[in-house]
């Protein structure tokens, strides 16, 4: 049997013999040509091979790096399939060119899974490591927490100081602004509804006690996640990468301590601070509707002062410390679980702030029941 | 196996080979319990410089992690200093991590911090000594290294070649008797890399420091070695340990005399 075929400039012959496949080029073999012939080759092979496919360049003219790519497609037909390969009709350079780009060719043939039940067990096993580094990474961060206890010199003071500038006051602004304008929002939105009771001055009511129980410590972790949570993950996650990490503990110095407890310490320090500030200009943006309507300071701050409680004020401050508590520490353990490569410190970057804002909406929902439950 | 003799031509110091600083009985090392290397037998003696080599991917830098006490070998044992790592407490790890330094191949050296920080930290979590006396030790750590003058710079603000000898300053801020080393040449120029290798020299000789060097720079092997122990990825196991020149012109392993006479696989 034999067939030929056309392809501008180059074609190929294959023929079929009790001996084989023999496939011949005549012309040239590069990048422009490859494409056509490895087609024309793929359509043209007998489904009965034989025992071997010969590839004859002899009638070829040039034949690159690329070109020779045809030479490696057959030979893994070849493999893969139960034929020999030989490449005949080469120059000395060109069988140099061809064995080293037929190197480490086998197909792979094995019995590992594939499919669903491969991507099954992989994510499988990364929801088990997770669980053991979460349970592992907690049980660290309360027996270094029990150490500093008893031997304060332990923590880095002049870090958790630096922490706490970047993390709280360098945070400020962010949060003034979005505290500010969620109050005025949220005025906004009720007094319409609550003119229609006569109630507009209950608006203060409404801006109190969401924004202090509930928007002022939410806002602000959620602004801790996308701030800090993700720069304790780059940060942490750069030491591993640079090898940093590795450094610290052949020296015999625990990373969780060196580095995590000090992150810790200046975000639970500093969230609840924030979200008092930010509840502030919260109830000062509420005003800012009530005032244009025609109601005084005195007049709003009273109904203020009688919305709020002790207790929901508590809340608020609770809330905000177990959020910088969950925050930071999901940063961390993303920083310290980044893998190798140039993208690792941007997925843990990007696995901290999306964890640490499902985890703070978690918490927030359980927080809301418990604070019910006992009557805050 | 003896070190080399001390002769103008060899720089580095001999090694007295009655005290062993490291010893490995039957180590192998791995992924996942599955080896890379077996069987490893090697005593690294008190004040020799050794490196060890071998093909890409041979478990080189696996075995420098287990004996930083980083990885736990799949089994056998290694003593540091005549102290059984493998299986002990943390108490015992501690211990062991105060007597050797690491530098390893990126330098690793903390960045936001300065050159006298880096150095300063192993003192400052591990010894009592007051600001000053610290500042002083790591002072004196940077000038043996050369960097005396560039203490209150950041790594970011050196090259290469000093950031790896900050590493090494940092690597003796405890003053250990051994000091591990991973591909200290990676990335230098020819003369950076020389300037390295005689760094190390003149500590061997001034303090008896220990070197074990994870390295396949033939030039660096050559020069200041006085063993090279090799790995081999594909038999699994150490194949060769002597003197690097021997080993390249008497080993019976063609693989050997071909991997230290740079000659290419493909070569028959």
């Amino acid at each position: 049997m034999s067939a030929s075929k056309s392809i501008p400039p180059t074609t190929v012959t294959i023929t079929s013999t009790p001996e084989g496949v023999r496939v011949e080029p005549v012309g040239d073999l590069t990048i422009a040509t490859l494409a056509a012939v490895r087609s024309a080759v793929e359509r043209e092979l007998p489904a009965k091979l034989g025992p071997s496919i010969t590839l004859d360049l002899a009638k070829s003219g040039e034949v690159d790096a690329s070109g020779v790519g045809l030479a490696v497609f057959l030979y893994r037909t070849a493999k893969s399939r139960g034929a020999s390969f030989v490449c005949v009709g080469v120059t000395a350079d060109r069988r140099v060119l061809v064995d080293l780009a037929l190197r480490g060719q086998d197909p792979q043939i094995h019995g590992a899974p594939t499919g669903l039940v491969r991507e099954v067990g992989i994510a499988s096993l990364a929801i088990y490591e997770l669980a053991v580094d979460l349970v592992r990474f907690s049980g660290e961060l309360v027996l270094v927490a029990v150490q500093l206890v008893f031997k304060p010199r332990g923590l880095r003071v002049r870090d958790t100081l630096n922490a706490m500038a970047r993390h709280g006051t360098d945070a400020v602004p962010v949060v003034s602004l979005l505290g500010l304008l969620i109050g005025a929002i949220i005025a906004f939105q009720t007094f319409d509804p609550l003119s229609k009771y006569g109630a507009k001055l209950q608006v203060a009511d409404v801006v109190a006690i969401s924004i202090v129980r509930e928007l002022g410590p939410l806002i602000t972790a959620i602004i801790l996640a996308g701030r800090s949570g993700s720069a304790f993950a780059a940060e942490i996650g750069t030491m591993k990468v640079t090898q940093e990490l590795d450094a610290l503990r052949t020296f015999g110095i625990d990373p969780v301590r060196f580095l995590v407890m000090p992150r810790m310490i200046a975000a639970v320090l500093v969230t609840p601070l924030l979200s008092v500030w930010a509840s502030m200009l919260g109830v000062a943006g509420g005003y800012a509707v009530l005032g244009a309507h025609g109601f005084t300071v005195a007049q709003y701050m009273s109904e203020v002062k009688v919305a709020l409680t002790v207790g929901g004020f508590v809340q608020g401050l609770i809330k905000a410390a177990i959020f910088a508590l969950l925050v930071s520490a999901i940063g961390c353990l993303a920083g310290l679980r980044t893998g190798q490569g140039p993208g690792a410190v941007g997925v843990s970057t990007t696995r901290a702030v999306v964890a640490g804002i499902v985890a703070i909406i978690l918490a927030d929902s359980v927080l809301g029941a418990f604070f019910y439950t006992i009557g805050i | 196996m003896n070190t080399a003799a001390p002769t103008p031509s060899n720089t580095a110091a001999v090694a007295p080979a009655s005290k062993i600083a490291v010893a490995l009985r039957g180590v192998s090392i791995g992924y996942n319990g599955v080896p890379v290397v077996e069987d490893i037998d090697l005593e690294i003696f008190a004040g020799e410089i050794l490196f060890i080599g071998g093909g890409s991917g041979c478990g080189k830098t696996t075995l420098l992690s287990s004996l930083n006490t980083l990885r736990p070998p799949i089994s056998g044992s290694i003593k540091i200093d005549g102290i059984e790592i493998v299986g002990a407490d943390q108490e015992t790890l501690q211990s062991v991590r105060r007597r050797f330094g690491m530098m390893y191949q990126l330098g690793a050296l903390f960045g936001g911090m300065t050159l006298l920080d880096n150095v300063r930290l192993p003192l400052e979590e591990f010894t009592d000594l007051d600001r000053a006396s610290m500042d002083e030790v790591a002072r004196a750590k940077l000038g043996l290294v050369g960097l005396g003058e560039h203490a209150l710079k950041q790594p970011s603000e050196i090259s290469g070649g000093m950031q790896k000898r900050a590493a090494i300053a940092r690597a003796l801020a405890l003053d250990p008797q051994i000091i591990f080393l991973d591909e200290p040449s990676a990335g230098l120029d020819p003369v950076t890399s020389a300037d390295l290798d005689a760094l190390i020299v003149a500590l061997n000789h001034m303090l008896g420091t220990t070197f074990v060097i994870i390295s396949h720079e033939l030039a660096s092997i050559f020069a200041i070695g006085h063993r090279f122990a090799m790995l081999d990825g594909a038999r699994k196991r150490l194949v060769a340990l002597g003197p690097p020149a021997e080993l390249r012109d008497h080993s019976p392993d063609e693989w050997v005399r071909r991997f230290l006479s740079r000659v290419p696989s493909s070569e028959t």
